[in-house]
Parts: structure tokens; sequence; C-alpha cells
């Protein structure tokens, strides 16, 4: 004869087992979710520059981001303490002028800073590309290939923007990744 | 509740832990060994809600690569274990030069039946299934090395292998062919 707790056990027990069988079978999944979400990743980094980077001298560069036909997978890298990497893929475009806001730098310390730009890209396009800082333009690399060295200064508490501008008289059919190096002093 | 469902609940535990654990240690120990600059992000990209950023493909196939042998080892090495093992424990039941053999290699304490089970290698073997995939998955997406991918793949098959062996070994015990009764 069954008694009433051995009754309401095995009532109990049946009601579990469907919730017990979902649990084994979480078992299986849940460690299998968790470890293709831990699973490292590169292409998304550019979203870690979002936010900003700081120096000691507390010259802060931010990533403007937003999207942009021309202007794609924008990363902004801190090297150093002083130095920065920037690199955009520039798509394939017709003959035109183009230009994107790429940074923002402000200068939080009670001295000027002094930046110090250099970018090229790995193949000539015969586009020319330069950075344009308060309506001032600022060349980079010419249609020939060539590239220059920049310094700009900044007062303390400045915050100025860059924008990229690309001009090319013949249209480019393929994409090119165009390297920016920036150093604070 | 039955008991076996209880009992497949409470080994599927361990090897669930460890499954993360080893991808976990896999990634944060060599990240700390060779001070690989690293972020992390949380947004949502599918079923994924955290992102673990490195700067370059080639180190993120590095540690991805890491984290999944370390995985991979720790799911397998107990899994083979448990099948040697009972194998072996079957084996001595059945012929007797096992056991003479087993006496001469001074391991007769090793090969008990407590803590090996078909349903213990059964949910073990499932767990390295499903650590393999993963594993092959990303060796095919190029985010882990060609060589674990293939050493994973002939770890699962061997372990499928030894599975079933242990399940016919089972099965014998039930239901004897009769050529044992001459």
């Amino acid at each position: 004869m069954e008694t009433r707790k051995e009754k309401t056990k095995r009532i109990f027990g049946q009601i579990l087992e469907p919730f017990a069988l979902g649990l084994l079978a979480l078992l299986f999944i849940l460690p299998a979710i968790t470890v293709i979400n831990l699973t490292p990743i590169t292409n998304e980094l550019k979203k870690l520059n979002v936010l900003g980077v700081t120096t000691q001298g507390d010259v802060v560069i931010n990533l403007v981001g937003g999207s942009h036909e021309i202007f794609t997978e924008e990363i902004l890298n801190k090297i150093d303490d002083e130095g920065y990497d920037y690199s955009v893929r520039l798509n394939k475009r017709g003959a035109d002028s183009y230009s994107k806001p790429i940074l923002k730098i402000e200068n939080r310390t009670e001295e000027a800073a002094k930046i110090f730009f250099f970018g090229q890209t790995l193949t000539n396009t015969n586009s020319t590309i330069s950075m344009i800082i308060d309506k001032e333009h600022f060349m980079i690399q010419n249609s020939k290939g060539e590239t220059f060295d920049n310094e700009i200064e900044i007062l303390p508490g400045q915050n100025i923007t860059l924008f990229l501008a690309l001009e090319n008289l013949s249209g480019v059919q393929f994409s090119e990744i165009f390297d920016l190096s920036i150093k604070i002093r | 509740m039955s008991k076996l469902l209880k009992r497949a609940l409470k080994i599927s535990l361990t090897p669930a832990i460890l499954m993360v654990a080893g991808k976990f240690l896999g990634i944060l120990i060599p990240t700390l060994m060779f001070d690989i600059e690293f972020a992390v992000q949380n947004e949502m990209i599918g079923i994924s809600s955290i992102q673990i950023l490195y700067p370059n493909s080639a180190t993120t196939l590095f540690i991805n690569s890491i984290s999944n042998l370390v995985m991979l080892v720790l799911i397998a090495v107990p899994t083979i274990y448990l099948i040697i093992k009972t194998s072996l424990y079957q084996s001595t039941l059945q012929n007797p030069r096992t056991i003479v053999k087993i006496t001469k290699l001074n391991i007769l304490n090793w090969i008990t039946k407590k803590n090996s089970s078909f349903l213990q290698i059964f949910i073990w073997s499932s767990f390295l299934l499903v650590t393999a995939s993963i594993i092959i998955v990303h060796t095919i997406q190029n985010m882990t090395y060609t060589w674990i991918g293939v050493s994973s793949g002939v770890m699962a098959f061997f372990c499928i292998w030894g599975t079933i062996r242990t399940f016919e070994l089972e099965i014998a015990k039930i239901y004897p062919e009769e050529k044992n009764y001459y």
C-alpha cells in the first residue's frame, strides 16, 4: 500500500520529469552557446574605439564613426602612449570629390599639443588624399602617390574635427586601404 | 523522476563546466602569458551577446586555436580514459589473458566498475561530439588551425567508435552470443 508521502513524492517526480529533460538538453545547449559566444573576433575591433582612447597627456582622440558609402571599416588603434594608427577602406568610386569627418581630437591639457600626421595607400589610384581641419587643407598623398608629413597645433581645451578628403579625376574600380599614423607630442 | 534521468543530469554537469572552463582558460592564459591586448564588447550579433576582440586576425586565430585545443583536451582525455577503463573491465570479465596482462602491468586497482558506465561514456562522448563540431566549423571558417580541426575530428570518430563498442559489450552481458555457451 502506497503511503501518502510516497504518493506525493511519485507525483512530484512525474511533474519534475519534463523539466529535468529540458534541463538535460540545456546542459548541452548552454555550454555550446557559451563557447560560441567566447569565440574571439577581430572584425568588430573598430567598435572598441568608438568611445575613444586617452593618452597620458589627456589628448583624447575619438572616432567620429557613422556610415559612408566610400569610407568604410574605420579602425583606430593605440600603438603606444603617443602613437595611433587609423585605417579606413576606400571603396570603389566614380570620378568625384568625397569627404567624411573621421576623428575628433580634444586637448584636455594645459599646454598646446602638436599632432603629426603621415598617411598613405598601398596602391596608387591617382587619387588625391588630404585632411581638412577648420576649412584648411593638408595634403597627405597627391595623385602621383607622393606622401607629405603634416603637423598641426591644438591649443589647450581646443576641440578639432578632422575630415578626410578624397578626390579622383577618373573612376576607381576597386577598394583600397588608407593608413594614417598619428603622433602626439 | 527516473533514476536514469537524475544520473544523466549529475554526469552532464562536469563536462558542461569543463567545456566552458576550457574555452575560458584557453583564452585567458595565452592572453596573459603573451600580454596580448584585447577588449570585451557587449552587443547582440546573432546569438552572440559578448565579443572578445583582438587587434589582428593572426592573434585571433592563435587565441581561438589554443582555446579550442584546451577545451578539446579537457573533454577528450576523460572520455578516452572512461572508454579504455570500461573496455578493459569488460574484457577482463570475458578474457583471462587480459587479466594476466593487467596484473603484469600492475593496474588491477585501476580496472574497476566504479565510476564507469555506458551512460557516463555516452554523455562524455556527446559533449566531445559537440566540442569537435564547434572546432570543425571554426576550422572550415579559418578561425582555427587545421591540425586542431583534424585532431578533433579523429578524436570524435574514435570516441564514437569506443562508445558503440562499449554499448555492444553492455548488450552482450544482457544477451550473450550463443557461441559463448559452447
